[in-house]
């Protein structure tokens, strides 16, 4: 250990190193020769102390998952790495170190305490994930410029900060602008701030701190608004039907369709598209609609399976658990009197009742799982049936609308195909007076190019309704068949859980029995 | 009168129908002077009875005159309204009399009617006008059964003269107040007059009732505190089965068999139910008394409250006697000859055969009901909605012609506005006491204050109907300092509960025992939110103790304390140390929602005496079985004799769900030496509990004796403090009093001293002694101007001569002498400057002062009507003048020398 402590060598962070670390954890004697004896597993170490280490480099920590605490302070670490896995960590003290970005600590979600004193820190940042953090001490380091301040305006939590030793601790407004930055602060630097100070503070820099105030209530607002929206989404998305409030599939129809937007041009074509247009969107809202309705049925539907389930689930539960009760008051009645009983044949036939009860109480447990299965699968089946109904009824409905959909698109094309060729013979009589732009005019030179024209946008509108369709039904489907699959896979689960937990019980049960005919035996 | 007639057509027709069941009836009426002449031989049996009813009534009646006539009252200090009639009252009276007649002649076979009983005072009164409807300013007394009960307490009853007939006078409420007894018809009378006061639609009512209910006797009657309440058990609503809730499992057992078991069951039950049936009838037939021979002749007043007034869904009659209420069509009511309240007076036209149950109280049927004053409020007259909408237009019309011609108004009641004084209303019942016997039970009453330990009530149950066995106890405390509320004794099985109000020292609420030792059965109840560890309750026997918590941070719910047999040893400091050994300590805890199931301990047991550790911990949501541990305390020594700190057979344990860690002997150590810390701390708070217990019972043991009440801080009769404030308020009001009296001095008394007394001043006397009074002081005026001015000159002269003296010997003097010269000038100069200013001043204010006593003579009440007349104050102001005018000294101060 001495080693350690005077050695101006730079050290890694090894195996052996945390193994002493850990085995000095202050414990009193007789726990820490345990601890020797036995060994302690990194794991379920919570604290950590690395202090005057010399460390260079942070390295071999992913052990200590559970970790609430960790020293590091004294060393001369030049980056902060090697934390990744520490998530449940509070308190962090990286400081005297020779640290210069802050940096590495995006999973340390848990993180209250943070300590980077001395250290060569010219810029606060990177420490968006902290959301939790309490203490910030920032002393003796490089940081100059006052907008770092407002970057801390982010930690609602924020209650001490350190920032004295810092170029930015030399100005003459530095305290003033941080009481009024961060009303929420309690202390800096080491002294708790007076509420005449804050008062003042606010004062002076109320108009700059109302500006930002508005600004950041703005983008909250914004922020609001955007997650709000993604909720819809995401609703609508649950019940297959999003986007399909509005034009939003007539759009994409025509957004590749270069064919189509030429023929727009045509004489007549504009309201004939306007009129369609109107009626493809009725449909989508009809499908809409439908859908939200389905959803909502769908999620009724589930959530009464659920309930349904839970509870016979907890009385089932509830039935065991008294038996179990029961078995225990019993048997530590019977092991009393076991222990006491000198009678060697009364002895033994006391084990042997024992050993029966023991058997019944299994017997009971198994049946009474065994009822909940038989009863659960029924259940699931017949939700299994209904659920799949809907899916199916939902799917076909769709279908229709879409059919009718393609109906409108074919209609359409007809109309289309129409005003196209009588304008194509308009053009070749050389009686078209309505002025066309170049390329649609370039279309109407044979009678050919201009149906192909026409076909090529209905074919790729038809393909875009059927995309739709398709993605509906094939997201519909497998929704379902994943929803009933997880059903059955938690129960298969629960079951074995249960019928495992029962083996366990009864195992425990008669090894006791076993262990106590064997001293009997033995005595 | 004319009603009358125009009924009798309709009567005759219906008298006819009816005439057979009116002669049975009449022949009943009439019967009890047969009933003592047929009976006259048989005397004798009819004296036990009468012997043996009366004691048995014995304790409802005041041991002082059975009687309450008149010779006990004072009638001299009675109002004139009690004396005699006004002429309305004559008018009424004659209408009265009038209507009597009529009623004699046309139901020759009815008892007369009790009309106009004389009061007090010999006067004859109309009923009607003895009622005297009366809002008592008591909250307590605005509905109809606090008034009853308030009735009924405060009064005591005497019996009718003649149980027979109406009694020969009906008192005032104000006298039977005062005496405060009276027969039916002075508590109905009273009781009308409240209920009418307090807005209900109440009536008196004269008719004959049962027996018990005549003579107050209520030993037939179950007392109504002894009824316990039947708890009302809401069947909770079945939900409908959901549409996937599992079916339950096939039910294997025989149906057959099932329904034979049942059958059985059901024999037996049927058995069972027809024997108690058999025993109740048993035993009522013993409870059953003679029938009584005079059955529905007995006279009786009580009230009757109709509905509609109040929110009174049904109408009811009560009982003044005992304040209880009963249906119209209760047995014990068995006929009505008339009513009234303040304003009317009926009469009932209907057949009594059957009690009061037929009977229609629609007052406004003449048929059913005759009423004696016309216009005075048709009582409701029930028609139907389509009789009411025919006949509305030509009622209204033939009710305007009457209402001009014959509506006789009531004349206002003669009797005093009814006061009822807040010390009698506190104290109720007469002398504060009040014994109330009921079937197998009696019950005492006692105003609040009246014992020193705070009783108000107490009910005795018995056993048998003798009452000599008792069953149970309850009393019931009041203002008690410790907030005993109420104490149940239950005689048979020895046990006592004491029930707390919020507010005892040790936060107790019940407390049921049987023998106020320590470590024997009991059970302590608390308000767990007032106490600081969240007790709820705690139970002993000789051996255990068990404690519930509620609401504790450590979650902790229930203690249970096994203790074994106290040891035997040489009490060498036997006072405390020899606390019975603890065998077993089990605690429980709610599962605290932080933690996970399998590391929050649901129950811990400490079995001391094996050093064993029982560890259960809480199951979790999805489990069936809970993990346990268990901890043997041995400590063993290897063979190198080093001692082992942990085997692994110290710790058995099973885990529901295997962890790692938990495996790990330095878990288990840390564990268990966290026990064995914890094990120390419950063995103390047991032993806390144990010192607790003996302090509440000590504790309980002090109040019991000392017995202190509390009393209000607004009761200022009782309170002793805010009595001795008031008090030293009202001495230091009265001691203000004659300070301000002694003021007023007399400027008079001299001068008035000088005349020849008790004689009536003159003008001219009056005007001589105000003259001199002014000139008196007048003269003293000057006289201290002149003293003030005679100080100022000796001052000047004084300073002038010390200055001429200076001024000779300026330069021989000494600095001392000079200085001394120096602060006398300075001191004089500040003497002559005070003189001058207080001269000044005093000719600033001397006018002034002479004005104020002018001014006071003026008003002087003695001088007043000599003066007033001759007011022109010759030459006032022209005294003033002089005495402003004083002489004033132009001498010139002179100048503060310079050196």
């Amino acid at each position: 250990m001495n080693r350690l402590y005077h050695s101006t060598e730079p050290q890694v962070m090894d195996e052996e190193m945390l193994k002493q670390a850990v085995g000095e954890q202050s414990l009193r004697d007789e726990a820490r020769q345990l601890a020797r004896q036995e060994g302690v597993l990194f794991k379920d170490v919570l604290s950590l102390r690395l202090d005057f280490q010399n460390i260079i480099r942070i390295d071999s920590l992913w052990h200590f998952e559970n970790l609430r605490k960790l020293q590091l302070d004294n060393n001369i670490i030049e980056k902060i790495q090697g934390l990744e896995h520490l998530v449940h960590l509070v308190w962090l003290d990286l400081s005297f170190n020779n640290i210069e970005v802050i940096e590495g600590l995006d999973t340390l979600v848990n993180l209250e305490d943070l300590s980077l004193f001395n250290n060569r820190i010219s810029k606060i940042g990177s420490l968006d994930a902290l959301v939790k953090l309490q203490v910030l001490s920032l002393g003796n380091n490089d940081i100059s410029q006052m907008m770092n301040i407002i970057y801390l305006r982010q930690f609602k939590g924020l209650r001490t900060l350190s920032l004295s030793g810092n170029p930015i601790a030399e100005m003459e407004d530095y305290k003033m602008f941080v009481c009024a930055y961060l009303p929420d602060l309690v202390y800096l630097d080491f002294q708790c701030i007076d509420d005449h100070m804050k008062e003042l503070a606010e004062l002076r820099y109320q108009y700059s701190i109302d500006e930002l105030k508005q600004q950041e209530h703005l983008t909250q607002v914004q922020l609001a608004k955007e997650q709000a929206q993604q909720e819809e989404l995401e609703e609508h998305k649950a019940a297959f039907v999003e986007h399909l409030n509005g034009s939003f599939l007539f759009d994409s129809m025509y957004a590749e369709d270069t064919e189509g937007n030429k023929l727009a041009y045509l004489p007549g074509v504009k309201e004939l598209l306007q009129a369609y247009k109107d009626k493809f969107v009725i449909i989508c809202l009809s499908i809409f609609e439908y859908g939200l309705k389905q959803q909502e049925k769908r999620r009724v539907e589930l959530d009464t399976f659920n309930e349904c389930v839970q509870e016979a689930i907890q009385e089932n539960q509830e039935q065991g658990r008294h038996r179990v009760a029961r078995f225990e008051e019993k048997h530590s009645l019977n092991l009393n009197t076991l222990r006491d009983e000198s009678d060697l044949t009364n002895f033994e036939t006391k084990i042997v009742e024992y050993s029966e009860n023991i058997t019944e109480l299994f017997n009971v447990l198994m049946t009474l799982e065994m009822q909940l299965v038989e009863q659960l699968e029924e259940t699931i089946n017949m939700f299994e049936r209904n659920i799949t109904d809907l899916v199916a009824l939902f799917i076909e409905n769709v279908q229709g609308l879409m059919a009718q959909c393609r109906d409108l698109e074919n209609h359409h094309h007809e109309k289309l195909l129409e005003i196209a060729i009588s304008t194509l013979e308009k053009t070749l009589k050389g009686e078209l007076d309505e002025d066309l732009p170049e390329d649609v005019r370039a279309l109407f030179v044979d009678k050919d190019t201009i149906v192909n024209a026409v076909g090529t946008s209905h074919d790729l509108h038809l393909l875009k309704i059927d995309n739709r369709e398709d993605e509906l039904v094939t997201r519909t489907n497998s929704w379902c068949s994943h929803l009933v699959d997880t059903i059955h896979k938690d129960e298969i689960m629960r079951n074995r859980r249960r019928v495992k937990e029962i083996y366990q019980y009864i195992d425990h049960m008669q090894n006791e029995l076993d262990s106590l005919e064997c001293s009997e035996i033995i005595d | 009168m004319e009603v009358l007639k125009e009924t009798v057509e309709e009567e005759e027709a219906a008298e006819q129908e009816e005439a057979a069941v009116r002669a049975e009836r009449s022949e009943k009426m009439t019967r009890p002077m047969e009933v003592r002449r047929e009976e006259a031989p048989m005397t004798q049996e009819m004296l036990r009875d009468l012997e043996k009813k009366l004691s048995d009534i014995d304790m409802a009646i005041p041991e002082k005159p059975l009687t309450f006539t008149k010779d006990t009252i004072d009638i001299s200090s009675l109002p004139l309204s009690y004396q005699s009639n006004t002429l309305k009252e004559e008018h009424l009276l004659q209408v009265v009399d009038n209507f009597s007649r009529q009623y004699i002649h046309l139901c020759p076979d009815r008892v007369p009617l009790f009309l106009h009983p004389p009061n007090e005072c010999e006067v004859p009164k109309f009923v009607s006008t003895t009622i005297r409807p009366t809002l008592m300013p008591y909250p307590e007394l605005y509905n109809w059964d606090t008034c009853a009960q308030f009735v009924s307490d405060f009064l005591s009853m005497v019996p009718l003269p003649d149980p027979l007939k109406p009694p020969p006078y009906l008192y005032s409420s104000t006298t039977v107040l005062k005496y405060q007894k009276g027969n039916c018809f002075d508590f109905s009378t009273l009781l009308c007059s409240m209920l009418l006061g307090a807005g209900y639609d109440a009536y008196c009512v004269n008719g004959y009732a049962s027996q018990d209910m005549c003579q107050m006797d209520l030993t037939r009657d179950v007392c109504p505190l002894t009824v316990k309440h039947q708890e009302v058990v809401q069947e909770k609503e079945k939900v409908p089965p959901k549409k996937y809730a599992v079916k339950p499992p096939r039910d294997l057992t025989s149906r057959f068999e099932q329904e034979q078991e049942t059958k059985k069951q059901k024999e037996t039950k049927a058995e069972e139910e027809r024997r108690l049936r058999e025993e109740e009838a048993h035993l009522l037939d013993a409870e059953k008394a003679k029938t009584d021979p005079l059955h529905g002749l007995r006279v009786h007043s009580w009230v009757l409250v109709l509905s509609g007034k109040r929110e009174v869904p049904e109408s009811f009659f009560i009982d003044p006697f005992t304040a209880r209420s009963y249906s119209t069509q209760d047995d014990h009511f068995l006929g009505i000859e008339s009513l009234w309240n303040h304003k009317n007076y009926w009469i009932n036209m209907q057949d009594c055969w059957n009690c009061c149950k037929d009977l229609v109280f629609d007052l406004g049927d003449p048929v059913r009901w005759e009423y004696l004053l016309l216009g005075t409020e048709k009582s409701h007259l029930s028609l139907t909605e389509e009789e009411e909408d025919g006949m509305n237009d030509d009622d209204d019309v033939e009710k305007l012609g009457e209402d001009e011609d014959k509506s006789f108004d009531m004349p206002p009641s003669w009797v005093e506005q009814i006061e009822i004084s807040p010390e009698a209303f506190e104290t109720r019942c007469p002398s504060g006491k009040k014994v109330i016997q009921y079937k197998r039970a009696k019950l005492e009453k006692w105003a609040p204050y009246l014992n020193s330990n705070g009783l108000v009530c107490r009910l005795t149950t018995y056993k048998d109907l003798e009452c000599t066995e008792t069953l149970e106890i309850k009393e019931w405390f009041q203002n008690r300092g410790d907030m005993l509320e109420l104490r149940h004794i239950n005689k048979s099985t020895g046990l006592n509960i004491d029930y707390f109000k919020p507010g005892h020292p040790q936060a107790l609420r019940v407390h049921s025992y049987k023998s106020m030792q320590p470590e024997t059965d009991r059970v302590m109840e608390f308000y767990d939110t007032a106490r600081v560890d969240g007790l709820v309750k705690r139970e002993e026997t000789p051996q255990t103790m068990a404690e519930h918590y509620q609401g504790r941070s450590d979650f902790l719910t229930y203690r249970h304390v096994s203790f074994g047999d106290r040891v035997k040893k040489v009490a060498l400091n036997s006072a405390e140390s020899n606390s019975r050994p603890m065998v077993k300590i089990t605690e429980r805890f709610a599962h605290n929602p932080e933690k996970p199931a399998e590391e929050d301990v649901a129950e811990r047991a400490f079995l001391l005496s094996e050093e064993r550790v029982q560890l259960r911990y809480h199951c979790r949501d999805d489990h069936i079985t809970a993990s346990k541990r268990e901890f043997l305390r041995r400590t063993e020594v290897d063979s190198k004799g080093n001692k082992v700190v942990m085997t692994p057979d110290v710790c058995v344990s099973f885990e529901v769900e295997p962890m790692e860690h938990t495996k790990k002997l330095l878990y288990q150590y840390e564990t268990m030496m966290k026990l064995k810390n914890e094990e120390k701390l419950s063995r103390h708070q047991a032993w806390e509990s144990e010192l607790e217990v003996l302090e509440i019972l000590k504790l309980r043991e002090e109040e019991e004796e000392g017995h202190r009440l509390t009393i209000s801080i607004y009761d200022t009769k009782r309170n002793k403090k805010s009595k001795e404030y008031r008090e030293a308020m009202e001495r230091v009001m009265h001691e203000e009093h004659l300070r301000q009296t002694e003021a007023q001095l007399d400027y008079l008394a001299p001068f008035l001293a000088q005349l020849p007394p008790n004689e009536k001043l003159t003008r001219w006397q009056a005007i001589r002694i105000k003259d001199d009074c002014l000139s008196d002081f007048q003269q003293r005026l000057i006289d201290k101007a002149n003293l003030i001015q005679a100080r100022f000159e000796k001052e000047t002269q004084e300073l002038q001569k010390k200055q001429q003296w200076y001024q000779e010997n300026q330069v021989t003097l000494t600095a001392e002498e000079e200085d001394l010269y120096l602060s006398y000038c300075h001191q004089a100069m500040f003497r002559i400057r005070i003189l001058e200013q207080r001269l000044n001043r005093h000719k600033e204010l001397a006018p002034l002062k002479y004005l104020a006593l002018e001014e006071k003579l003026y008003k002087d009440p003695r001088l007043v009507e000599f003066v007033k007349v001759f007011d022109t104050r010759p030459g006032a102001l022209a005294k003033v003048a002089r005495a402003g005018n004083l002489p004033h000294s132009q001498a010139s101060v002179p100048h503060t020398p310079s050196r």
